[in-house]
């Protein structure tokens, strides 16, 4: 049967990925050795059978004149049965063991992949594309898992075959072992090339079926402007010329790879006929018996198979080790430093501090430059500014998702790199515009920050974060579950969601995303009432979206392009007539 | 997939010459053993070199012969396959793109861009495969046990058995497995699903702490599929040793069944060995129809995804050609409209009435789920009205043909799409005559011009799949430029600019009046600043007009207008917003 070929390209350096993958595997040494060993044994006991069968034709052929001595021919299919049969034990103790270890080994691959996303800094994330280290997850631990097993028995299977065949072909006839080495390896070398072809002819229909499906995609999802723009037409013509090309391409690869299997067929049948004729005359010359000839036949099939796959191999170990090196290299990227807690805070009073503080994500272009604040216990900061100016790059010098290149932050006069950075995160409670909740119900994702909350706690939070009624219109209530693909729920109802999760959490301070983008009017409005209910008397940084909400604030930052140019309260900014001015003027402007 | 296979009609003369080949193919192999058997029988045995030679040329004639026969079968195979995949994707496509949103509404895009090219891929591979192994599995069975039948008729019954034994055991390791498989998938999905959550909500998880929760509830399904994994693989290692097991059992028993015959005829020398490779062959075509059984429901889930696609009916019908008298001066009328979704019980607008004329802005307001989408949604008939009328330029839209309604309005959609391509095309979709300056110009009154010029390449720059290298707010202002650069004498803005600041979207409707002087503009806004100015402003609410009539009007009258623009502005403003209002 053919094995579905995996093509997962070629590792970037070989050597050094299947060194890792070794030095990876060193805990089940044992479990795949004996494995090995069992293979080996059972690819042994597995040779004798046509040999077996041969000899009972023998002693039938010699015996049939005299009576055929059926005690002589039931020993050896006695004896044929015993090692076929212990030949297929082996196979599936050895099978069960290496599947054993590699479902053990891509379980830990797994959980050594999800760990490291816990301990890489965010700055890798902002960086790196999701897909990215998801593919790594899905689709490269796939392959390992099931190529793995499959390189592992088929090396070791195959080529203890190649070499057992050839001695017991060398023992009955050397002439005619040449016969079929010659056939056999004609047909690897002409595969080979064909296979060259193939492999060509596949990649160009891989980059064909790539562009057809990304012209798909973007068509499907920009249909409204298609329709509205009546451009069917063009659409499809485009759409057209790539099918055409697409199917060109892959007529092409399919006749190249399927030329593989007649032309692996002419050379078998050339060895079969030719390995007929000259036993025939070899049998009729004496040199051999009928019995051993037909052994041979049968071995020459069986000499085929092993050979053609041990060939083939080679691009599952390539697919193999380039998959291994990419979970590789992002198990082995640089982590967080280590978390050093010198202090901590008994009880925090919610007085932040910048001192000083210069960031850049990018050395050669500086964001924060020599920033000072000095906020008291349950203050506003309210940080606004256009688009892309850096706002959230204080919250995350803030959470220590980044930290500052001089300079240092301080809570209750405590710098916060003395502190662990989960005591500082659990300081602030933080609703982020990406209204984040994982699948599972309403419950769990209130409970999300403080597991210890009951039921009770759970729905005064959500009636302070006005979330209680939509909560209870679902046919489930807190029961719902949510899920990636939820309609059920809006965007601002997720927004509520995320705020009384929060508020369950219960922290001392506050970091608001004042997401407002996807929000309707009034659930906006709901949003906002929350926020004023649950930041008094909390030290509270907001990112304010709009102008009107952050009047109040105690301190407005003015971000633009990366810097902080104005700071002060509302009324002393619109004096200023500076950019602040301006922004809150615009909003409110008459055409 | 019956359904599918019309799509092979075209190519019914290569699918002769594919059947005929593999049938020279099939013989010519099967034809093989017997021979062998002959050298055996009249070569070796009364020693006749002469004979050997014969008969050993005849068999290199055959192999030939039967290779040939291979090649040809796989060319047309592939052709065949290459070219139905073809077809059907070209239909498909066409028809999604046909699609009236009415239709599309019953498949989310993703399903749809999945039906194109995934279920396709299957399609195309179970079509190679019946193509290639479902023709050739059954030819060689049948040609195989009537040559096994000639050779040694009394040994037959090995055949049942063997077979037998092949198909139990299949089907038993099958029966356990799928069910567990089906398990396996779901706890797959929910692996991904998993690092999905840990890379999207990285940011919630480390501001709660939750990394070794998570952590924990990754292991524990991660478990769970280990454990899965290594039930199903215990089972499916059974096939290989038992089908060994089987084939070995088979030529022992061909062997020892022949030798007992060979006192009856001695010619089962040679025709025993020739009847185990013809079983062989029957065994072998088994297992391949096995795998067949496997995956063709596979494939024929996906045709019925497809064929769901392919058979959807479009809900509207327009007419050929425009019948009827249209105004010069441009309008947008809605009589009595009701709108209900297909199968939903409660309608989504009802009884909209109202008139939106040339050089006025008509604004619709209202909350989430009011109808506003959809209500101008029914402008350029992207849905049909339930009941009621939409008149536009005094003919109503339905004695429009689709071309020229489409032509008269210029429709900017929610969010900013745009096609890979360069920003020009991109601006001209909708105009393909339009000249660069035409572009230029439409950029300019969109406010995009500004950014465009600070690109490399300006106007030739390419914009990537799904619009990834500008930004929301250019997006917006290009998707806008887009419908500028038509031309159109109505103007359909759905919540368009919601991704501008304040500033860019006050000087866009700046700029937007001089060119809307003579047209009907129609907007859905949730920003007051940009409603305020407006003509007209309708306000919805769960599907019905509860308010008409322009700012101060409505800020007196109608309370759920109060309401939203109370949470947009400082109440001390409200007052004084509503004080202008009453003294107006």
């Amino acid at each position: 049967m053919p094995k579905p070929t995996i093509d997962a390209g070629k590792a970037k350096n070989t050597k050094l990925a299947f060194k890792t993958f070794v030095r990876s595997l060193k805990r089940f040494r044992l479990a795949i050795f004996t494995a090995i060993f069992l293979t080996v044994v059972s690819a042994i006991t597995g040779l004798f059978t046509p040999k077996l069968l041969g000899e009972m034709t023998d002693i039938a052929k010699n015996t049939l004149a005299t009576g055929l001595d059926w005690n002589a021919l039931g020993e050896k299919a006695l004896i044929a049965i015993l090692l076929f049969v212990i030949s297929g034990l082996l196979t599936y103790i050895s099978s069960c063991i290496l599947t054993i270890v590699t479902a053990k080994y891509t379980r830990s691959l797994r959980n050594q992949v999800i760990d490291k996303i816990s301990r890489l800094p965010i700055s890798y994330f902002d960086t790196h594309k999701f897909g990215d280290v998801l593919s790594r997850m899905s689709n490269d631990i796939d392959v390992i898992a099931m190529t793995m097993h499959q390189v592992i028995t088929d090396l070791s299977f195959n080529i203890i075959t190649i070499v057992g065949v050839i001695i017991i072909m060398a023992m009955t006839s050397v002439p005619l072992l040449i016969i079929s080495v010659v056939t056999v390896l004609l047909s690897i070398i002409v595969v080979g090339k064909i296979a060259g072809f193939a492999q060509k002819y596949f990649r160009e229909q891989q980059a064909t079926l790539g562009v057809l499906n990304s012209k798909i995609e973007e068509n499907y999802s920009g249909q409204i402007v298609i329709k509205s723009n009546s451009h069917e037409t063009e659409t499809l013509n485009d759409f057209d010329k790539t099918n055409k090309k697409l199917a060109r391409t892959a007529m092409r690869a399919q006749v190249f790879s399927m030329l593989a299997i007649p032309v692996t067929h002419i050379f078998t049948n050339l060895g079969y006929v030719v390995t007929c004729i000259v036993g025939g005359y070899f049998v009729l010359e004496g040199r051999i018996s009928l019995g051993n000839i037909q052994a041979f036949i049968q071995y020459v099939t069986r000499f085929n198979r092993p050979i053609n796959e041990v060939a083939s191999s080679t691009a599952t170990i390539q697919s193999l080790l380039a998959a291994a090196e990419r979970v590789f290299e992002f198990t082995a990227e640089t982590e967080e430093p280590a978390d050093e807690a010198k202090q901590t805070i008994e009880k925090v009073k919610g007085a932040v501090e910048f001192h000083h503080v210069n960031f850049s994500y990018d050395k050669k272009r500086p964001i924060i430059k020599d920033f000072s604040a000095k906020i008291l216990p349950g203050q506003q900061v309210a940080i606004v500014g256009p688009t892309g100016a850096g706002k959230t790059t204080i919250i995350n010098l803030l959470m220590r998702f980044y930290e500052p290149d001089s300079g240092y932050i301080t809570i209750d006069d405590t710098p916060i790199n003395e502190l662990s950075r989960a005591e500082v995160r659990g300081l602030f409670g933080m609703v982020l515009q990406d209204t984040w909740l994982f699948s599972g119900t309403i419950a769990e994702n209130l409970k999300y920050g403080n597991p210890d909350a009951t039921d009770e706690d759970v729905k005064k939070a959500a009636k302070i974060s006005n979330v209680h009624h939509v909560i209870e219109s679902l046919p489930h209530a807190y029961q719902t579950v949510i899920n990636e693909d939820s309609d059920n729920i809006s965007a601002g109802e997720k927004q509520l969601l995320t705020v009384a999760r929060v508020v369950t959490a219960n922290p001392p301070m506050l970091i608001l995303d004042e997401a407002t983008s996807n929000v309707d009017t009034r659930t906006e409005h709901l949003v906002q009432a929350a926020f004023e209910k649950i930041t008094e008397g909390r030290t509270s940084f907001v990112i304010a979206h709009r102008l009107s909400t952050i009047r109040n604030a105690d301190l407005i930052l003015v971000m633009k392009d990366g810097n902080i140019i104005e700071q002060g309260n509302h009324d002393e900014l619109l004096k200023k007539h500076g950019f602040y001015a301006e922004l809150y003027n615009s909003q409110f402007k008459e055409d | 997939m019956l359904r599918l296979f019309k799509y092979l009609k075209p190519y019914i003369l290569q699918v002769i010459i594919l059947l005929a080949s593999t049938a020279l193919q099939v013989y010519c192999t099967l034809r093989l053993p017997a021979l062998m058997a002959d050298i055996i029988n009249d070569g070796i045995v009364p020693s006749d070199m002469d004979f050997i030679w014969r008969t050993g040329l005849l068999m290199l004639g055959l192999a030939v012969l039967s290779a040939v026969g291979a090649l040809v079968s796989n060319l047309f195979a592939a052709r065949i396959g290459a070219n139905f995949s073809k077809d059907l994707r070209r239909d498909i496509f066409a028809k999604v793109i046909s699609f009236d949103l009415a239709d599309a509404k019953n498949f989310s895009t993703a399903s749809l861009i999945t039906r194109t090219t995934n279920d396709i891929n299957q399609v195309q591979q179970a079509i190679t495969m019946i193509l290639s192994m479902l023709v050739r599995a059954p030819m060689f069975c049948i040609v195989a046990l009537f040559m096994a039948f000639e050779t040694a008729p009394d040994m037959t019954w090995i055949i049942a058995v063997s077979a037998g034994a092949i198909l139990l055991s299949v089907f038993t390791i099958m029966a356990l497995v799928v069910p567990k498989f089906k398990i396996f998938q779901k706890l797959l999905d929910k692996i991904t699903l998993l690092t999905r959550e840990n890379l999207t909500g990285l940011r919630v998880i480390r501001a709660f702490n939750k990394e070794k929760y998570e952590k924990k509830k990754f292991e524990k399904t991660n478990d769970e599929m280990t454990r899965t994994i290594i039930f199903i693989e215990k089972i499916l290692n059974l096939q290989n040793p038992l089908i060994n097991i089987v084939f070995n059992g088979m030529t022992l028993l061909c062997s020892w069944v022949g030798i007992s015959l060979l006192q009856k005829d001695i010619a089962y020398l040679g025709n025993m060995a020739a009847f185990a490779q013809y079983v062989g062959q029957v065994m072998i075509s088994f297992l391949l129809l096995s795998v067949l059984f496997i995956m063709l429901p596979r494939a024929n889930v996906s045709a019925g995804r497809i064929n769901e696609v392919l058979g959807t009916k479009p809900k509207i019908h327009w007419k050929k050609q425009t019948a009827g008298n249209i105004e010069r001066t441009p309008s947008v009328e809605f009589k009595d409209v009701d709108f209900a979704y297909e199968k939903a019980e409660e309608k989504v607008l009802s009884n909209i009435s109202f008139r939106a004329e040339a050089g006025q802005t008509t604004a619709i307001v209202g909350s989430t789920g009011s109808g506003k989408s959809t209500l101008i949604n029914l402008v350029p008939r992207f849905f049909e009205a339930t009941s009621g009328q939409i008149l536009i330029n005094g003919l109503d839209i339905k004695d429009y043909s689709r071309e020229d309604l489409i032509s008269l309005i210029g429709f900017v959609p929610q969010r900013g799409m745009l096609f890979s391509g360069s920003v020009k095309e991109n601006i001209a979709f909708g105009a393909p005559r339009a000249s660069l300056d035409d572009v230029k110009n439409a950029a300019k009154i969109a406010q995009a011009a500004d950014f465009i010029e600070k690109l490399p390449k300006q106007y030739n720059y390419q914009i990537a799949q799904g619009g990834t290298n500008v930004s929301g707010g250019q997006k917006q202002r290009l998707s806008i430029a887009r419908a500028i650069c038509k031309n159109p004498s109505i103007f359909v803005f759905d919540d368009s600019f919601s991704a501008l600041d304040m500033k860019t979207d006050a000087n866009l409707r700046q700029a937007l009046t001089k060119i809307t002087k003579s047209a009907v503009t129609i907007i859905v806004a949730q920003r007051v600043s940009t409603i305020k100015n407006a003509d007209q402003i309708i306000v919805l609410d769960q599907g019905k007009v509860v308010g008409k009539g322009n700012h101060k009007e409505l800020l007196k009258s109608c309370p759920i207008y109060q309401e939203i623009v109370k949470s947009q502005i400082s109440e001390a403003e409200y007052e004084k917003e509503l004080k202008e209002a009453r003294h107006a």
